[in-house]
């Protein structure tokens, strides 16, 4: 008896504790707001599973990580384990978690530049639309409104990229994709071919021209999708490592928002608040209280 | 379930919404600024940017000696914000807030919000505690 009492008296404070987070989370902008088939909503998620997943299918728009959170957590990523070569590269990078704004080298925080992939799989990935196409699956990404194309005809990936050789294709920051249905539910990337300007992590893990990614999506079913990444670089790593895992839930009327990177905005905020406010490297880590803002 | 596994499984329900409810990191870090805030009252918005990767609010602010001092604040990205309550319109210039600002450690008059507080007293917090990072330390390195 003593223990069901202590049992009630624990869901009573765990139902205040949620009910007063759900209220001050709820956006007053929304409240009595008329729905618009414009306007993507970020709280108006999916309830429930939507019934049976499609067979060989992910086409629609999703949410993904980050966007609210009734987006179920995955797996972080793995540290990778560098090479000699990998480290001397990485001991150049100068992530901006810790050099802030104004110290950081990294090339989109500073320039704008494209993110590339796998970056952009597992970092700024709020929302994405997948697109079945003749021989191929489309990934449109909504940061930076980017897309990568999936050919899924058959081909084999590429082998060379980036050298000298007159059939060596170019690097690109998307990669050279192609996939397949391991069954019903499960579709494979394989991706290489990446451009070497890119971090694979925000930390400035480095990669090579030769990394080869493998991204499994599952399609649990027909309002959650689920991917996990795995990457591969001998040049750089000591062994594969895991990219982490991250979830998708179906978007009710289907709309994103344009969510772009634009050189003229990020030069403003560099030369009026990055810059100025300083780059303190040694500093040790510090939560301003009571948030602080979360920029991602 | 047994009755003696439940109070166990609870108190784990609460340690999650809590550790769910713990402030973040902004996304690059907040070394460069001071680690309490200044409540700044009276302040004259002149300039609201919504706008990656930050959005800024200017404003102007006089000091204990009643000179006008120039201010720029950043807050979090749109969707971030937005999830917050924030918009393109929540504020125009000319609009008198209260602002509680981590001013740069460089002491230049920039700084971070965490929380303003418009003429209605409708108060608007930059904080976006929904979204665990799912980068472990390696965002903050």
């Amino acid at each position: 008896m003593r223990k069901a009492f202590v049992g009630a008296m624990v869901a009573l404070v765990a139902v205040l504790v949620f009910s007063s987070m759900a209220a001050a989370q709820a956006p007053q902008s929304q409240a009595n707001q008329a729905r618009s088939p414009w306007i993507y909503y970020p709280k108006d998620t999916i309830v429930g599973n939507g019934g049976p997943a499609p067979k060989r299918d992910l086409s629609g728009t999703w949410a993904g990580p980050g966007s609210t959170d009734a987006i179920p957590t995955g797996a972080p990523a793995e540290k990778a384990s560098l090479t000699p070569l990998g480290q001397q590269v990485m001991s150049q990078r100068k992530p901006i978690g810790r050099f802030g704004p104004a110290g950081t080298n990294d090339p989109t925080a500073r320039y704008c530049d494209p993110l590339g992939f796998p970056l952009n799989a597992v970092y700024q990935s709020r929302a994405l639309s997948v697109a079945t196409m003749p021989n191929r699956v489309v990934f449109l990404l909504q940061f930076g409104g980017f897309w990568r194309e999936v050919w899924t005809d058959g081909r084999a990936l590429p082998t060379k990229v980036g050298g000298y050789d007159k059939d060596s294709l170019d690097p690109t920051y998307m990669g050279y994709s192609v996939g397949h249905w391991e069954d019903d539910y499960n579709f494979v990337v394989d991706t290489t071919g990446l451009d070497e300007r890119t971090w694979v992590m925000r930390d400035g893990t480095p990669h090579s021209v030769n990394a080869h990614v493998q991204e499994r999506y599952t399609r649990v079913d027909h309002n959650t999708m689920k991917v996990s990444l795995t990457i591969d670089d001998p040049k750089m790593y000591t062994k594969p490592f895991s990219l982490g895992t991250y979830y998708y839930r179906w978007i009710p009327n289907q709309k994103i928002n344009e969510w772009l990177c634009v050189p003229s905005e990020t030069l403003k905020y560099l030369q009026e608040q990055g810059d100025p406010a300083g780059s303190y490297p040694d500093a040790a880590p510090q939560r301003l209280g009571g948030g602080g803002g979360r920029g991602r | 379930m047994k009755m003696k596994t439940k109070a166990p499984a609870l108190v784990a329900v609460i340690a999650g919404l809590l550790a769910i409810g713990t402030p973040l990191f902004a996304h690059h870090g907040d070394a460069a600024y001071s680690a309490t805030p200044n409540v700044m009252k009276d302040c004259v918005v002149t300039e609201y940017s919504w706008m990656n990767p930050h959005s800024l609010i200017k404003f102007d602010h006089k000091n204990e000696k009643g000179e006008v001092e120039h201010w720029i604040m950043e807050i979090g990205s749109p969707p971030s914000m937005a999830l917050l309550g924030w918009s393109r319109t929540t504020l125009r210039a000319g609009d008198v807030i209260t602002a509680y600002v981590y001013q740069a450690k460089s002491g230049v008059l920039v700084g971070r919000t965490n929380k303003v507080i418009l003429a209605d007293g409708t108060v608007l917090a930059d904080r976006d505690d929904s979204t665990p990072s799912r980068y472990g330390t390696t965002e903050q390195k």
